[in-house]
């Protein structure tokens, strides 16, 4: 018997309106991750990529009785907002191209954002706090715990983001072209942290326009004017 | 790092500790919040204050009413009442009554000692004759007297030293008391504190003679008409006082009108003590007079009670008009007696006999509140449009917040939360800044009202100065911002300083229109905490549109927004 997927997209559709006009982003895409795979999603702007990563993440929802997305074999479409917020916040992390951190937190209180939302007594939140130190830590960022984004570089701060993304310890991680605000540099080295932790098990969905991106990935499909093609890649 | 148990759709169990950390560092890393609580707090404070001086002025102008005419008034026609002796020993054998006292109330014309020179000032006066002792034990009469020697060598220390008080004879105030110049044995008067030109209000509320007139020891002349009961005018009556001392009940309108004369002088000006009752049915004899069958009754046209404690004046009020009537109806019936009472008096409580004055303060006060409520208003747009503002600022952190799993709901709560603090925080801040004014407000007045010290226009004109070097500065560094500040900076503080400058103070509490000398300083704590529960309501209203917007943002459009 085949392993269950860990995440699925199926047959899925979207369609964004705008008044009486639609732009159907997504058609048909057929999408299937394995647990502990990097999965690369590769396409050209406009094709659809940040659209399936939102749909993969529960932030947005497959056009209605067109197609579903699937976790652990449940399909997710279907399920209330409180429980696309749960799975977003337990199953999920998602990074992206501009960081996203809030300006306000510091480094530290934006590692803890997703585990502050699950909720700890006051002693689990001590632990919480050791935790994330120990996650920046070995991102390299432990003399940075107090800064805000604005005192961080880019590279840093998308590690910051990689470890907000990792703090709860979801099942898959979703980045939307994760090096496309950094340098050659600087990108290769946040692609080293993801293959790091892929290494550890971490099951990865990234979607790049960049081929160079793209071949650090277990596996890649493409997206070309919101269909999937997908060409297997070990 | 190992991937937990999933437990995706479950209900989730969201902790708030993240709306409460997010929207604490929203509130304190900007600058927006700051005034958005400084707004809410001035509109509270104003509210606060102005319903406090309010409701201060309505409080004195009650207590004062009160102290100066007891709790119920007995008023008869200008005909009088008679055996008012023994109806007041009546009413003072109710359990009800603490005190109880007759006096005639009238108008009068007042020639005064000043100015020198055969041509004298008169004023028209509300005439009292009283009977001092008794009206002591209803109204704060002998309290009221404001000419008095010191008590101790400290109270004297505390006096201006060309205060006349230092150097009175310390029976100026018992020779008050009595309404009787003790070194002549000669009846007395008294005036309101304003009746004469001769007294100077100072700022701590003392008096100085003016023109050189202090009044207790001068003669002045009192004209009144008598009117019998049928309302027919006899020939005027005058007779010469001397002033034994003066009056300050606080209340400018009695204080500036009314003298007090003693009961049997004020009967005797007015034809209203007892008098022989002659027969005019029989034949004068041969020097023309009528036989004499009995003596008339002296009369009096009012009488003050007082009532005991824990006795309202409504309760009282009825008691005194059943035992009224019923002395009324056995006056009548006893054949022997020479006259009868009045069926028409008037019995009412304070409130009813003020009421004209009291009334319209009332109604001026809840006006006035109501109004300045519409300022809550004011306090929820402001937060509303602060708040709208921030959440289209911060909507790419809602969408971020929702991509880490922080539900609607968590994310309406964050902005609940800030309006929240804001309305307790700014509201906390008016009721602060309320009371600090309330309880200053008469050395705020008093500031307002006088040329501000040299110091402080030297220094509005040093401020000044500084924006404007400051202004000269940015725009030789062609900075629009700054030199915008600057130039609004320079423009204020020119226009305070000269204010400053050319302005010699300004009277707003005219006494002669608000009844009291000060202004009152006391918070109305009621007005006070239900104006900062409404603050706090209204901040939380005005934040609760922008928060329900902010749950309502796709965080898919929220994430790409800006």
């Amino acid at each position: 018997m085949a392993e269950q997927p860990l995440l699925e997209a199926c047959q899925v559709h979207k369609t964004y309106r705008f008044g009486a006009h639609g732009v159907e982003v997504l058609r048909s895409v057929d999408l299937s991750v394995r647990s502990g795979e990097w999965l690369a999603v590769l396409g050209s702007s406009g094709s659809g990529k940040s659209t399936l990563m939102h749909l993969l993440g529960g932030l947005d929802r497959p056009d209605a009785g067109k197609g579903e997305i699937r976790f652990r074999g449940e399909p997710i479409s279907l399920q209330p907002g409180s429980a696309l917020d749960n799975y977003r916040n337990r199953d999920i992390g998602f990074v992206f191209q501009f960081y996203h951190l809030l300006p306000e937190l510091s480094v530290l209180e934006n590692t803890l954002l997703p585990a502050l939302v699950q909720g700890a007594r006051r002693e689990g939140r001590a632990l919480l706090r050791h935790d994330a130190r120990a996650l920046l830590g070995s991102f390299g960022l432990d003399h940075r715990l107090s800064h805000r984004p604005s005192q961080l570089s880019g590279g840093e701060r998308q590690r910051v983001a990689i470890a907000r993304a990792l703090i709860n310890r979801p099942a898959v991680l979703l980045a939307d072209e994760p090096t496309g605000n950094l340098d050659a540099t600087t990108g290769a080295g946040i692609l080293d942290l993801l293959a790091e932790r892929h290494k550890q098990g971490l099951t990865i969905v990234m979607v790049t326009h960049d081929r160079d991106v793209a071949s650090r990935a277990t596996r890649q499909i493409r997206l070309v004017n919101g269909t999937s093609d997908s060409t297997a890649q070990n | 790092m190992e991937a937990h148990h999933s437990t995706a759709f479950h209900p989730p169990v969201e902790s708030t500790v993240y709306a409460s950390l997010v929207s604490n560092r929203y509130l304190t890393s900007r600058l927006i919040p700051v005034i958005a609580v400084a707004a809410v707090a001035l509109c509270v404070a104003l509210v606060i204050t102005v319903v406090s001086v309010m409701s201060g002025f309505l409080d004195m102008l009650k207590a004062s009413g009160r102290s100066i005419v007891g709790d119920v008034i007995v008023s008869s026609g200008i005909g009088g009442m008679p055996y008012s002796e023994e109806l007041l020993a009546e009413l003072r054998a109710l359990p009800e009554v603490a005190g109880a006292t007759p006096l005639i109330d009238t108008i009068g014309l007042l020639r005064m000692p000043y100015p020198a020179g055969p041509q004298k000032e008169t004023a028209h006066v509300q005439v009292w004759a009283i009977d001092p002792a008794s009206l002591t034990g209803v109204t704060d009469f002998a309290e009221d007297l404001y000419w008095r020697a010191p008590k101790d060598a400290a109270t004297a220390g505390a006096m201006a030293p060309d205060d006349p008080r230092r150097s009175l004879d310390p029976t100026i105030l018992e020779d008050g008391k009595r309404l009787v110049q003790s070194s002549t044995n000669t009846p007395g008067i008294a005036l309101g504190m304003h009746v004469s030109v001769g007294n100077a209000r100072q700022r701590d509320g003392s008096y100085l003679p003016r023109y050189g007139w202090f009044m207790p020891g001068l003669e002045v002349t009192l004209t009144v008409v008598p009117v019998s009961g049928k309302g027919k005018i006899a020939e005027p009556r005058e007779q010469i006082f001397p002033v034994v001392n003066e009056v300050q009940t606080g209340l400018f309108e009695v204080d500036r009108n009314r003298v007090y004369i003693p009961l049997a002088e004020g009967q005797r000006l007015l034809r209203l003590d007892e008098a022989p009752l002659y027969d005019l049915t029989a034949d004068p004899d041969a020097s023309g007079s009528y036989p004499v069958i009995g003596r008339t009754p002296a009369r009096v046209t009012k009488l003050l009670l007082r009532a005991k404690p824990g006795c309202s004046a409504d309760a009282l009020r009825d008691r005194v008009q059943t035992t009224y009537d019923a002395f009324a109806d056995r006056i009548e019936a006893d054949r022997m007696r020479t006259a009868s009472m009045p069926r028409f008096v008037q019995v009412l409580t304070w409130e009813q006999q003020l009421r004209d004055l009291i009334i319209p303060v009332e109604k001026e006060r809840e006006m006035m509140r109501v109004l300045f409520s519409l300022i809550y208003l004011v306090c929820a747009g402001l937060i509303l449009s602060i708040f709208w503002a921030i959440v289209v600022e911060k909507t790419r952190d809602i969408g971020i917040l929702r991509s880490v799993g922080a539900s609607r709901t968590g994310v309406m709560w964050i902005f609940l939360r800030y309006g929240l603090i804001i309305g307790t925080l700014g509201s906390a801040l008016g009721v602060l800044l309320a009371w600090t004014i309330v309880t200053n407000v008469n050395p705020i007045h008093e500031a307002i009202g006088s040329d501000a010290p040299l110091a402080i226009r030297v220094t509005a004109w040093s401020l000044a100065l500084a924006c404007a070097i400051g202004l000269c500065v940015t725009a030789l560094r062609r900075k629009f911002l700054p030199t915008l500040l600057w130039t609004l900076g320079t423009i204020v503080l020119t226009g305070a300083a000269l204010g400053l400058t050319l302005h010699h103070g300004t009277l707003i509490w005219d006494p002669s229109i608000y009844y009291f000398t000060l202004v009152p300083d006391k918070v109305d704590w009621w007005a006070a905490g239900t104006t900062a529960v409404g603050g706090v309501l209204f901040s939380v209203i005005g934040s609760a549109i922008p928060a329900a917007k902010a749950a309502d943002i796709d965080p898919v459009e929220a994430l790409r927004y800006g």
